[in-house]
């Protein structure tokens, strides 16, 4: 375990670069173990997949107290971080997931056995990065792994599901994006005006329920207030 | 209220930024130039955190539909119903009045801070806008917003003598870094090169990183790609064009590249000043000696706090042939 200061303001914690769920139990016990301390230079945590990032404000403590008080929780233990299941409607192919032909055919695999394979796992959420809600979600079987588009997307809508390579992930909000899009989701991952604001939260698992247009259409008036045709 | 007539740049409210949410991915924003931001805050009497308005390179033209007081942080044309007015100046501004706010001459970021700030709702617990993730959205001609309630008197006639004001000038800048913690994704030549070289920013730079061209800093066998982890603005990551990036306020919250350093806190206003074509060099300094410029910092522009409060007294001396400035308290008569 490795402990550096990532410039003048924050302590990052390093299991070394691994993706294994034990080391990011560890992570995120860690950073629970931090943030319940109560310390008053604490800015926030960012926890990721074997690390995690302690901001501090430097006017009240230095790097070396940091360091101290950081150290005094690795004897803590550690908690297997029970997080929510959450369900996660998607509607497979057509226009909501025009990739979905490629996936099969790179995989030598019907659009049913992508659809079968990509909703039978339970997902791990490792932690949330990239874009506000984004989670980096560990499990997927490699047998529908893709690589991504040669050419990003301008726009990919948000609630589009995809994959890069050996990941899996969903767009939260609306951006350019190169991931292989299988399907969409009437979710709303990211929300401002809740509390908190992401629909999943880091040590949560998911799982995809295939869903038809109908019942997309359905969920995702009740969850926008508005219709998607 | 305010509102805006002409908008010829980026224009966005921010405040010190959005804490507390990294964790869920969202960025920190808020004032690209935290320095010049506080300072047009201060002119006007607010605490250093309200609400403003921040330009890219061309400001605003504002009416006002009511009295209020404002300041203009930048080194800019300032004209107030077509005569001209100080920036670094606090002024009054009846109803009917129109500000205009010219081109910056150097700098990249301007404020413009209006006595009890900027009236929003905040999201996530802060105002600043980052349109992506629907924080706010970026302003337009026709825009109007409302102003936090404030006693104006005593406000306007504030005034920041040039020697306080800060110069971003040069067309090269030195930057204080704190070297890694990526370091070993690179070479000791690497290292050398990323801090003996100078490094021009591009234009595909803007409020979530700057890109930099130069001579390509060499990777060590480890390569350039890291399993994902955390980053702050600040962070100079380097990918595998060797061309470093260094992240600014709406920087992502991970990244999956090494990082070279991380520019000093206290240093972080300069980069955000260097326009495309100009140039940065990187200078390392240890954790607890930019921790120490923050700290300096931090006591300068409370000083300039009280200065403008009219709470002490600013000279400029001359000491070992520089140029300093002093503050004495304001005795009570």
């Amino acid at each position: 375990m490795k402990f550096k200061p990532l410039g003048d303001s924050a302590l990052l914690v390093s299991f070394g670069e691994v993706i294994y769920e034990e080391v990011n139990d560890r992570i995120h016990s860690l950073a629970k173990a931090i943030e319940k301390a109560g310390f008053e230079w604490l800015m926030e945590v960012v926890p990721a997949y074997s690390s995690l990032l302690v901001v501090y404000d430097p006017i009240k403590t230095s790097y070396t107290q940091v360091e101290d008080a950081v150290k005094s929780f690795l004897d803590a233990g550690i908690e297997s971080f029970e997080g929510r299941l959450v369900e996660v409607p998607v509607v497979y192919g057509g226009k909501y997931g025009p990739d979905i032909e490629f996936v099969a055919e790179h995989n030598g695999l019907t659009v049913d056995d992508i659809i079968e394979i990509h909703s039978r796992p339970v997902y791990r959420v490792y932690f949330l990065g990239f874009l506000p809600g984004f989670a980096y979600l560990g499990g997927m079987d490699e047998r529908i792994a893709t690589p991504r588009l040669e050419r990003p997307r301008i726009k990919v809508p948000a609630g589009s599901v995809g994959i890069a390579g050996k990941q899996t992930g969903i767009y939260p909000l609306e951006s350019p994006g190169g991931w292989r899009l299988i399907g969409r989701t009437p979710l709303r991952l990211f929300d401002p005006s809740k509390e908190p604001p992401t629909l999943l939260r880091p040590g949560d698992r998911v799982r995809f329920v295939p869903v038809d247009e109908d019942e997309f259409r359905e969920l995702y008036e009740r969850e926008w207030g508005e219709r998607n045709d | 209220m305010i509102e805006l007539l002409k908008v010829p740049s980026l224009l966005t409210v921010q405040d010190s930024g959005r804490r507390g949410y990294r964790k869920l991915g969202v960025p920190v924003s808020g004032f690209m130039d935290d320095y010049s931001a506080r300072m047009a805050n201060y002119l006007v009497g607010n605490p250093g955190d309200a609400p403003l308005l921040e330009f890219l390179l061309a400001g605003p033209t504002v009416r006002f539909n009511a009295s209020a007081v404002f300041a203009v942080a930048g080194d800019v044309g300032v004209k107030l119903n077509g005569v001209p007015v100080e920036p670094w100046t606090s002024h009054w501004a009846k109803r009917g009045d129109v500000l205009e706010v010219g081109t910056l001459k150097s700098g990249l970021y301007g404020y413009i801070a209006f006595a009890g700030g900027i009236k929003c709702k905040p999201l996530l617990g802060s105002c600043s806008t980052y349109p992506k993730a629907n924080l706010g959205k970026s302003l337009e001609a026709g825009d109007k917003l409302n102003l936090g309630y404030a006693v104006l008197t005593g406000k306007d006639g504030r005034y920041l003598p040039p020697e306080l004001r800060p110069d971003y000038s040069a067309k090269e800048k030195t930057v204080r870094v704190v070297l890694g913690p990526g370091l070993d994704h690179f070479t000791e030549e690497g290292i050398e090169t990323f801090l003996s070289e100078s490094y021009t920013v591009t234009p595909e730079s803007d409020r979530m990183g700057y890109r930099l061209d130069g001579k390509a800093i060499e990777h060590s066998e480890r390569g350039a790609d890291i399993v994902t982890e955390p980053l702050l603005p600040g962070t100079v990551q380097v990918p595998a064009s060797g061309k470093p990036i260094v992240m600014m306020r709406d920087a992502q919250t991970t990244g999956g590249y090494a990082k070279i350093a991380v520019v000093a806190t206290a240093d972080l206003p300069t980069v955000a000043q260097s326009r495309p074509g100009e140039r940065l060099r990187f200078e390392a300094v240890s954790v607890d000696e930019a921790r120490e410029l923050l700290i300096r910092r931090e006591k300068i522009l409370m000083a300039i706090r009280d200065f403008l409060d009219g709470k002490i007294h600013a000279y400029k001396i001359n000491t070992g042939g520089e140029e300093l400035i002093a503050f004495t308290k304001v005795e009570k008569e």
